[in-house]
């Protein structure tokens, strides 16, 4: 510090470095705006010689934050409470700064001041009750907790030696990961076979009832009848309701009662799903993922993870799945198994007292949620790092390889659809596709892309409508209205009135005999044993099918623009799969005919001209609905990945990955975001996306607080009272404050987080005597000369001594990088070494909007 | 409340094992054209394919065991035409596992919509003191060692003053979330 030339002896006022910018810095002007022309130059003067020599005392280095978490070696002799008394210097004589300086080793105090295991994670009491954690709405500090999370595990390490009991500690320590990550599989799994069984009973309780046993849908309730045909798809043993109020089966008035009971039952479970959310959980409506993207990238919103969250979701996803909703449960579902991720992690203190660390835990939960979702284990996997994750170290890597194959595992075992598989519509395939079929894959990728765009908008548009008109006070009647519109128009199309997940199943299948729907009415001839299924004409029940599905694309689209966002749960994975699926079936049964019409034209390379067949449709429904659902969401591997393990072929790998580039690129070039990250920047989270790049030519010094004539609220380091520094909390909202050595001189010494210091006053009111508002508080630099009373108040050990720096030329390209690599939840401005202004990863936020000519006051929260 | 939630659940639960029916957990189905379609019987009048079920060992799953001996009378003689048109499959469930989550599914949506109805009708009777200002939302891990003067009050009181000290929390940050989203609109639209 000492480098920096001191110009005058005469004490000046600290605001004079606002001069500094005449014009206020554009991003037109750009470098060249700052010359280094006379007014340029910073006056600030160095304060006291007293604040200079403290200055040299304090060690920059030494890790004013992670002092925090050292201690002692030796267990204390002295009395419970006295811990406390060491941490704000008494007049026992303790050499701060000298404790200071013992570097990165454990403490040991000289004389007999109680020493303290002050380990959050380890003993369970902070010295400061709640430091290290954040409000709500808040950027978490990765660089702190991690750095905290090192200090605590080389304690650990450190006390290994000596004795059984630590060592079992540390060996706890060592795997404790693991385990949780084990415990949050079992659990995903469990949750999501309820999830299964008890959404798919419910679906059915529309149609109908078992009366034998009642928990039983028409699929297991028909399961052992002897004989059963596939007109209706019902059994002796299913009652319709019709039959059950002493009806007829068939008939326009048993078709009225049904469809009357239909209506009722979807808005039964649509109106408890929604006062369910409204009246316990709130958080618990949505898909969840933007908000789990975000809290992922280093947020806090309190209770979105909870436990009434958690279990209002589950139930509310049952109803709002079973109410026929055009939505699906694989969202939320990555939502619930981080609800769980969360839940558990609590049990393990290294996670959960670590909000940098439990993200760890919650990216291999949302792996977990989507390996339930789907069967997919890997899938997950590269879900989590392709679309959620934001910090993903290899060993989360390993860990949600781990705790995705532990929850498919369960599911699996659960064997929710008696079909040995964990997804109602997986399908085997193992046709072989020609080569020609990449063009026709191609264009259902430029199709996928553009229904997804035309749905992405239209959501946005509409979402926003909500946010900003009356609509908005009204969710419940919104869900009910939306229900009641599905439920009326849904019902009359069998495609669009059976579960989505069926029809998805339908249409991936391909036609064979345990398949009698029209959608397969071919003029088959059965009587050729040796040509297994082969292409045939389509029947007339082919062409009314493909109607019908058009019908049902369209409602479907339409449908799903406005459910997604009501305030129920609500995903739409499953939508989107529908919608590609039907236009992929379409697409499908068009070049079947084709081909067979005119197996010879060279398209086919002569590879049609037998008889067998070579185009399936359901591969086209397959790989339509990769395609929309890659146009909506923008992923990539992780979608090609789910899907081939959906159908259980790596044969179909490459039409998979045609489709879905071909979408990416036209959702990308028709607009530019994806579904999560339209709503993220609906909703103004503090996300900022490691995709997008900066390229604005602006510098730090523009987007740092505070602007022109606005003066910086900064702490000195040992001049302050307690009065001073509460006026200043007060007046002032900003969540950190800089520590400088004299507001004269503006040499950073560190960053105070509010917080923090709020907790630590408090804690020093209650638990020192003595402290009034007379009271010096000193965070750091020599305290020889303040041992006379009253005792002054030692905050060193929240002062964060370590704080990143940039000076003010630098571009904001390298400040928007160090944001998103570190992780940094604020950074400082200086000035020739002086403190000039603070960037927090707000204003990092709101400069990017502005830039992008976006309104920059969406960006909400702290 | 989570407690009381839990015995319920495991008194019905032991309720319905009682009560329940036994349904078979192991099937072979089968799936075949009707013969009339594989034999080109043009005056059968039913062509559309039907399905078996029985219960067979997995190694006895196949058209030869469980389809032949009842269509024998009309297939007669060209089984070989007509078994390569079936499908098989051994399949099994647990109706143990369904019958207990789809009864303490009921039994949650059950509850939740009594303690709802409670919260909307009975809650506000019970303690009319409105609650004019609205407290900060605080931090809900903080709480257990943040101590001041409400945890020392729950921890000399009983566990009523506990519980409703808790529930007076959880009500707090459920109207916090509802003002974000459903008034001010500033989240999960």
């Amino acid at each position: 510090m000492e480098r920096f030339p001191l110009k005058s002896s005469t004490p000046k006022m600290g605001t004079t470095y606002q001069s500094v910018y005449k014009k206020g810095g554009t991003a037109s002007n750009g470098r060249g705006a700052h010359s280094t022309s006379e007014d340029d130059m910073v006056d600030i003067t160095a304060g006291l010689n007293q604040a200079a020599g403290a200055s040299v005392n304090t060690t920059p280095t030494s890790h004013g934050t992670f002092q925090l978490y050292e201690h002692s070696g030796r267990n204390s002799t002295a009395s419970a409470n006295s811990y406390i008394a060491q941490y704000f210097s008494s007049s026992a004589g303790m050499d701060a700064v000298e404790l200071e300086q013992g570097d990165t080793e454990p403490l040991v105090a000289a004389d007999d001041v109680g020493d303290a295991v002050i380990f959050s994670g380890m003993s369970g009491d902070d010295d400061i009750p709640g430091i290290g954690q954040y409000d709500d709405f808040h950027t978490i500090d990765w660089q702190r907790d991690i750095a905290r999370d090192r200090m605590r595990h080389r304690y650990i390490v450190k006390k290994r030696q000596d004795s059984l009991w630590d060592l079992i500690k540390a060996a706890h320590d060592a795997w404790s990961g693991w385990v949780c990550v084990l415990l949050v599989g079992v659990c995903t799994g469990i949750v999501a076979g309820v999830i299964d069984i008890g959404a798919s009973w419910m679906t059915d309780l529309k149609f109908g009832i078992c009366p034998q046993a009642f928990w039983l849908n028409r699929e297991q309730c028909c399961w052992s009848d002897t004989d059963t045909t596939f007109d209706t798809g019902n059994c002796s043993q299913w009652l319709t309701w019709p039959q059950v109020l002493g009806g007829a089966r068939e008939g326009p008035g048993a078709y009225i009662i049904s469809y009357l009971f239909y209506i009722v039952w979807a808005l039964v479970f649509a109106a408890l799903s929604a006062s369910l959310v409204r009246m316990f959980a709130p958080y618990a409506c949505g898909s969840g993922i933007p908000e789990i993207k975000t809290i992922l990238s280093g947020f806090i919103i309190r209770g979105y993870l909870g436990k009434w969250t958690l279990i209002i979701k589950v139930v509310g996803l049952i109803l709002s799945v079973s109410s026929g909703l055009s939505l699906g449960k694989e969202g939320p579902m990555v939502h619930i198994a981080s609800c769980l991720g969360n839940i558990l992690s609590y049990l393990f203190p290294k996670y959960g007292r670590n909000e940098a660390k439990k993200r760890e835990i919650l990216s291999a939960a949302a792996a977990a949620g989507v390996s339930v979702a789907f069967g997919a284990p890997i899938g997950g996997v590269l879900f989590s790092l392709e679309e959620v994750s934001y910090y993903f170290p290899l060993k989360t890597l390993w860990r949600s390889f781990f705790c995705a194959l532990i929850a498919a595992f369960i599911l699996r075992s659960i064997n929710p659809f008696g079909n040995e598989h964990s997804v109602l519509f997986f399908v085997e395939y193992n046709k072989p596709w020609i080569f020609f079929e990449l063009i026709p894959f191609v264009g259902l990728g430029i199709i996928g892309g553009c229904i997804a765009t035309i749905f992405i908008k239209a959501n946005i548009y509409w979402c926003r409508y909500r946010k900003y008109s009356k609509l908005g006070q009204y969710p419940v009647t919104e869900v009910l209205v939306v229900t009641l519109v599905t439920a009326v128009i849904a019902y009359p199309n069998p495609y669009t009135r059976m579960n989505t997940s069926e029809l998805i199943y339908l249409l991936f299948n391909q036609c064979g005999i345990s398949n009698s729907d029209p959608v397969c009415d071919y003029n088959r001839n059965f009587t050729d044993v040796n040509s297994a299924i082969e292409k045939a004409a389509a029947g007339p029940g082919v062409y009314r099918a493909i109607w019908l599905l058009v019908l049902a694309l369209v409602l479907k689209l339409v449908m799903t623009i406005f459910t997604f966002g009501i305030k129920v749960p609500c995903g739409l994975f499953i939508p989107s799969l529908a919608l590609g699926a039907i236009a992929g079936r379409i697409v499908g049964i068009g070049v079947e005919q084709l081909a067979y019409n005119y197996p010879k034209i060279w398209l086919f390379s002569g590879e049609c001209s037998t008889g067998d067949d070579c185009i399936t449709p359901g591969l086209y429904a397959m790989v339509g609905a990769a395609a929309v659902l890659g146009g909506v969401t923008r992923m990539t591997v992780s979608l090609v990945v789910i899907m081939f393990e959906l159908t259980g072929g790596v044969r179909y790998i490459v039409p998979l990955m045609a489709a879905a580039m071909a979408s990416k690129w036209v959702g990308d070039a028709l607009g530019r975001q994806g579904i999560y990250d339209a709503h993220i920047a609906l909703n103004g989270y503090p996300f900022l996306d490691s995709k997008d790049e900066f390229q604005h030519t602006s510098l730090a010094a523009d987007v740092m607080q505070p602007k022109r004539n606005e003066t910086l609220a900064v702490i000195t380091q040992d001049s302050m009272t307690v009065d001073d520094v509460e006026t200043l909390l007060k007046e002032t909202e900003h969540n950190g404050y800089p520590v400088v050595v004299s507001k004269e001189s503006q040499y950073l010494v560190g960053f105070v987080l509010r917080r923090d210091l709020n907790l630590a006053i408090a804690n020093a009111r209650r638990t020192l005597e003595g402290i009034t508002g007379q009271t010096v508080v000193i965070f750091a630099g020599n305290t020889h000369q303040q041992l006379a009373p009253p005792p002054s108040l030692m905050l060193n050990r929240i002062l964060d001594m370590a704080p990143i720096t940039v000076t003010d030329q630098t571009p904001m390209e390298t400040v928007v990088d160090m944001f998103r690599k570190l992780g940094l939840r604020q950074t400082l401005v200086t000035h020739n070494g002086r403190l000039l202004g603070v960037i927090t990863k707000k204003d990092v936020l709101r400069h990017v909007k502005q830039m992008d000519n976006e309104d920059p006051s969406s960006v909400l929260f702290n | 409340m989570e407690f009381r939630l839990v015995l319920l659940i495991l008194t019905a639960s032991c309720a319905a094992f009682v009560s329940g029916h036994s349904y078979e957990d192991n099937r072979c189905k089968c799936v075949c054209p009707s013969p009339a379609a594989v034999l080109n019987n043009t005056d059968a009048a039913d062509r559309s394919p039907f399905m078996k079920s029985a219960n067979v060992p997995p190694n006895k799953c196949n058209c030869e065991n469980v389809i032949l001996p009842r269509v024998a009378d009309q297939i007669k003689g060209r089984e070989q035409e007509f078994c390569p048109r079936c499908e098989c499959k051994y399949e099994n469930r647990n109706t143990t596992i369904i019958k207990v989550v789809v009864i303490i599914v009921i039994w949650v949506i059950m509850l939740l919509v009594v303690y709802m109805g409670f919260l909307i009708c009975l809650d506000p009777l019970i303690n009319k003191r409105a609650k004019a200002s609205y407290q900060e939302h605080t931090n809900e891990d903080d709480e257990g060692s943040l101590g001041g003067p409400s945890q020392q009050l729950g921890a000399r009181g009983n566990v009523l003053n506990r519980v409703t000290h808790q529930q007076d929390k959880w009500k707090r940050q459920v109207r916090e979330q509802r003002r974000n989203i459903y008034d001010r609109h500033t989240m999960l639209n």
